[in-house]
């Protein structure tokens, strides 16, 4: 593919995955963030337990913001750095996901849902920075 | 959850309708109508649990019990799918003390008394840490005085007659006790509660206890004040004594009235003991003063109190209005005190303090002789019966102050004279033969803590003429003196918040454009 006289290495399934992670992100953050509230109402939720689970969730949404900025911009300035950045940024949310999918405290269905959703996409994310990154490198 | 049987209530016997119970026999199934019990699950939160469920099958003949274990699916998207907290959903079961765990276990809920918050002894959440000389502390009625590690210690005898160091002194509770100790000559200086140390190392927060007097007695019991010494004596052994053992120790407290203590003094008792000497008995006591006012003893706080000496006073000569009352030990309010020969001119003056709510009476004989002169009589008899120095005014409440004038009541006299009128032109001379003083109270304040306010007090002084004798004869006639409280308190009268009113303003410049 030419343009502006150019190849585009870009990948545009990962743009687009990146646009909707973003969104999807923000919707699970709060959602979680309502179900723990839900819980520790609901539940008896000691605060020894309550800390834990939600720092490693305001942990992730911290991640997320450097992951997703680093992620467009390698992508689309076709530099493999901030890629691999954000491929490391990935792994580390993909521990956090899977931590919020076992072992919290309470996990309710819908937790699992939502975190399996979010787990499917850092997979597929991570595929497609690996073949951007292997593409731009060669 | 299969062997779980909430309706299992009788241990070893079948319970009527229980479907679930393991005691039951297939005919004892049969005799039940309904299952009490139909399903036995776990939280219902869960998304998929194992569920019992008991049923009665009355179609068949004879009926018989039905037992299915079931999966019971919770269909919400909020059903918990798994947990990591074990005591969320079961019971969790207190840990037995084990000889290994044993320890841990004490340090974490051991402590002097059963309580929801494990506090040690010595260690007091409320007192701030190391003492500010700024800060001060303000008691309540009963509260431990503390000091710097611990409490103030007032040693008492607990259970048996042996002192127990761990005594606190509580605020504003006047304590005298007695108890033994063991000692020994040869251990005497390492018995800690035989040392003045002891007893004033410990500073109550920022007062430093002082030493106000010491008082040593000899072997054969005889005091001597040492004058002007303040210095710390130690216990000493000396051959086959020793000296300078603590017998007796008195605190006296000084506090404020907002309830921080500002002085502590003690005064001691030091002695001597012999290699024979097993125990000795010491003696404590503690007593606390309001900074500023003379130590009077309350009667009362505010009420009289049943069996405390009803205060009087007199109002000072000379003043054109009332400042101050003076109240010593001479202006109490007393009465005769029966003696035991009964002779009233031989009575020594000997007077019964009035004990508030205690009805008293006494007398005494009077013998008349012939020639007996009636004035001086009349005297004689009227100083046995008032005293020395009856009061004018009573403290109309237990710890009425002197100061406070509206506090006192005074005294009303009345005259009862027996006197014939067949011969008014004649008038004899009287010679008083009873006294009776009544005191009227009523019950103060609230309902549920009624004080008692002395509220009139009368002297009624009742006289007879006295006949003159023929020589030779003599008469006895008795002499009586009585104290009688009577109760006049009104009957209680609830008393009810006022009706909350409703408080609207308009602001100032509600009406702006047009006003």
């Amino acid at each position: 593919r030419i343009l502006n006289n150019s190849f585009q290495l870009s990948s545009l399934p990962l743009q687009i995955l990146f646009y909707v992670n973003g969104i999807y992100s923000i919707f699970y953050f709060l959602a979680t963030l309502a179900m723990i509230v839900y819980k520790s109402q609901v539940f008896s939720y000691p605060d020894d337990f309550l800390v834990p689970d939600l720092a490693v969730l305001f942990l992730m949404a911290i991640l997320e913001v450097p992951r997703l900025y680093l992620g467009c911009k390698g992508n689309l300035m076709e530099e493999e750095v901030p890629l691999g950045l954000s491929l490391g940024f990935t792994v580390g949310s993909v521990v956090l996901c899977v931590y919020l999918l076992a072992w919290q405290t309470y996990i309710l269905w819908a937790d699992v849902v939502l975190n399996a959703v979010l787990l499917c996409a850092y997979g597929l994310e991570s595929g497609l920075k690996v073949t951007a990154i292997a593409a731009f490198v060669s | 959850v299969a062997r779980l049987c909430v309706c299992d209530l009788l241990v070893a016997q079948c319970d009527a309708n229980c479907c679930c119970d393991p005691d039951c026999s297939p005919e004892e199934f049969s005799l039940f109508t309904t299952c009490s019990v139909p399903v036995v699950v776990g939280d219902s939160h869960l998304c998929r649990q194992k569920a019992a469920v008991y049923s009665l099958d009355v179609e068949a003949n004879p009926p018989e019990r039905i037992f299915q274990l079931v999966d019971q699916v919770n269909p919400s998207i909020f059903c918990i799918h798994a947990t990591n907290y074990k005591q969320a959903l079961y019971l969790n079961s207190p840990e037995m003390p084990t000889a290994e765990n044993f320890d841990r276990l004490l340090s974490e809920f051991g402590g002097a008394a059963f309580s929801a918050e494990p506090e040690g002894w010595s260690v007091d959440t409320e007192a701030p840490d190391p003492p500010d000389a700024n800060e001060t502390h303000s008691y309540q009625y009963g509260a431990p005085v503390q000091t710097e590690d611990a409490f103030l210690r007032l040693p008492s005898p607990v259970v048996s007659s042996w002192c127990s160091d761990a005594n606190p002194a509580g605020f504003l509770v006047n304590q005298a006790t007695k108890c033994i100790r063991s000692v020994s000559v040869e251990k005497c200086d390492s018995i800690q509660g035989l040392s003045m140390l002891f007893y004033i190392n410990s500073s109550i927060l920022a007062v430093n206890v002082t030493v106000q007097s010491i008082v040593v007695q000899s072997l054969d019991g005889m005091r001597t004040l040492l004058e002007g010494d303040d210095v710390l004596r130690l216990p000493l052994a000396l051959d086959e004594l020793c000296l300078n053992i603590v017998l007796g120790v008195s605190y006296h407290i000084t506090y404020t009235d907002t309830g921080a203590i500002t002085e502590a003094a003690a005064a001691f008792v030091l002695g001597t003991i012999t290699k024979e000497a097993l125990s000795v008995q010491q003696s404590f006591q503690i007593s606390f003063t309001q900074a500023n006012t003379k130590p009077v003893p309350l009667s009362g706080n505010p009420g009289y109190v049943v069996g405390l000496p009803v205060r009087a006073g007199f109002r000072p000569q000379g003043y054109p209005f009332l400042v101050e009352f003076l109240t010593n030990k001479h202006s109490q309010l007393s009465i005769l005190q029966s003696t035991a020969s009964q002779d009233c001119l031989a009575a020594q003056g000997a007077r019964a303090p009035v004990l508030f709510g205690y009805n008293m009476i006494s007398g005494c004989k009077l013998r008349i002789t012939a020639g007996m002169k009636c004035q001086p009589l009349a005297q004689t008899l009227l100083d046995v019966l008032k005293g020395q120095s009856f009061p004018e005014y009573v403290a109309s409440f237990g710890n009425s102050q002197a100061q406070d004038v509206l506090d006192w009541v005074p005294i009303t006299h009345l005259h009862i004279s027996e006197q014939r009128f067949s011969n008014p032109l004649q008038s004899l001379c009287q010679i008083p033969v009873a006294l009776g003083i009544e005191v009227k109270w009523t019950k103060y304040g609230s309902l549920v803590n009624p004080q008692a306010r002395i509220v009139n007090v009368t002297a009624t002084l009742s006289t007879s003429t006295l006949k003159q004798l023929p020589p030779g004869r003599e008469k006895i006639i008795p002499v009586t003196s009585s104290v009688v409280f009577t109760d006049i308190s009104s009957p209680a009268e609830p008393g009810y918040k006022a009706w909350p009113t409703i408080n609207i303003k308009l602001p100032f410049d509600f009406f702006y454009p047009f006003v």
